[in-house]
């Protein structure tokens, strides 16, 4: 009788829900309004009405500035839920985990020393640059986060976290939500409107700086929440 | 032109030999018995394989003028040269101190059987 | 011959996706999802989309790779 019921139900909502997507205008088809408008739009003044070459970067970051607000804000809430269930507390994560006194292998450590500069600067690369070419704050981010995690599992638990050090952890995990922020009331005092960015062409270089700064926020933040997360799971519970 | 022609003669030729290490890696990988020499083969596939298909590509960078491209594609083929040994060096590592036993002929195990 | 290439990512696609539906060793099931992560960066490259394919290289085949690892050896390794 229950099974019966559910099935009902699940008839009752599917049959609405597959008659408004039949409605729909068909996928990838070239009539579609994001096909006929919205990506030429894009593509062809992207560059000049956004402020970056990198017309990703102009859809992340300017056009739909507030999705992006909102999904920083979503991955730092992730990051409290994590540690919120795992029950890990800064004491616990500072401890050594298991196997991690292991004799540690000279190979190893010395080639991940030569490579880990390359590394780093390729994440800066990749930050720094990314309104121009392939990349942006949070590929950056994340491969910097990689390389943390990276050094904390070669070179030791310890020199890992003092990469973070303890005091400035909270700051450097809500640095994405605080870059946004920043800007978004900055933007708010100098043209009116939460996260606006200046229109005038006299104000390029104020666009470029507020694009690079929410591209350090992302990077920063998601490196900081990539490797709170993987300590956090390493940690004896 | 002359050059050209020689320069993409070589790219052939080391692509060629890449080549033949990925195969002999793969059969490696699949015949030989137990996990190090299994590791030892996969090296081979990516410190020669990959490392000479990558200079050979190089060469040919050179050769129609890409001079930037082709030093990019030496500097991933010193990375691969650099982290792929290291890779295996630290899997081999691990997995005698984890305590797995190399596997050795019959006779030299005192006659028992696999 | 772009187009054969493109056939050959997304059956080795395909077939590392259900490599890992099918493994029962989750760490072998962690490094084939690896795998998968990597032909689809090159997947997403083909398809001229750089940025995505940054992304899923260094979350898909790194991160989430050694999270899937702290996991295993915090846990079980065989699906049950």
């Amino acid at each position: 009788m229950k099974r019966i019921a559910v099935i009902a139900v699940l008839v009752a909502a599917f049959v609405p829900l597959a008659a408004a997507v039949a409605q729909l205008p068909t996928f990838g088809e070239a009539s579609n309004p994001t096909n006929t408008y919205l990506v030429p739009r894009y593509l062809q003044k992207g560059p000049e009405e956004a402020g970056a070459a990198n017309v990703v970067t102009d859809v992340i970051l300017n056009y739909r500035g507030y999705d992006t607000n909102g999904e920083v804000v979503v991955i730092f809430t992730a990051l409290i839920a994590a540690l919120a269930t795992l029950l890990v507390r800064p004491k616990q994560m500072a401890a050594t985990p298991p196997g991690d006194d292991a004799p540690r292998s000279p190979i190893v450590s010395f080639v991940v020393k030569a490579i880990a500069p390359f590394i780093a600067v390729f994440t800066v690369y990749l930050v720094l640059h990314g309104h121009l070419s392939p990349g942006g704050g949070f590929q950056g981010g994340t491969i910097f986060g990689a390389l943390i995690i990276l050094l904390s599992l070669t070179l030791g638990h310890k020199y890992g976290l003092s990469l973070l050090p303890e005091r400035s952890r909270p700051w450097l995990q809500a640095a994405a939500v605080l870059a946004f922020i920043a800007v978004g009331l900055l933007g708010w005092a100098l043209c009116g409107a939460y996260l606006a960015y200046p229109s005038y062409s006299q104000l390029e270089w104020v666009r470029e700086g507020w694009l690079i700064a929410l591209e350090i926020g992302i990077g920063v933040g998601g490196a900081a929440i990539f490797a709170t997360v993987f300590w956090t799971m390493e940690a004896e519970p | 032109m002359l050059i050209e022609a020689i320069l993409q003669a070589v790219t052939a030729v080391l692509v060629a030999v890449g080549l033949f290490f990925f195969l002999v890696g793969t059969v490696g990988v699949l015949r030989l018995p137990d996990f190090y020499s299994r590791t030892h083969a996969a090296t081979k596939c990516d410190t020669l394989g990959a490392g000479s298909i990558l200079l050979g590509l190089a060469v040919l960078g050179a050769s129609r003028g890409d001079y930037t491209d082709g030093l990019k594609v030496l500097v991933i083929a010193v990375l691969v040269l650099l982290s792929s040994p290291t890779a295996a060096h630290a899997l081999a590592r691990a997995a005698f101190r984890t305590g797995l036993e190399p596997y050795t002929l019959p006779e030299a195990r005192g006659g028992e059987d696999r | 011959m772009s187009e054969i290439f493109d056939l050959l990512l997304l059956v080795l696609l395909i077939t590392t996706a259900l490599c890992v539906i099918r493994t029962k060793d989750l760490l072998a099931a962690a490094v084939i999802f690896s795998t998968y992560s990597l032909i689809m960066c090159l997947v997403w490259q083909m398809r001229g989309a750089p940025d995505v394919a940054l992304t899923e290289a260094a979350v898909g085949a790194g991160v989430t790779t050694v999270l899937f690892l702290v996991t295993i050896s915090r846990t079980v390794r065989r699906e049950k």
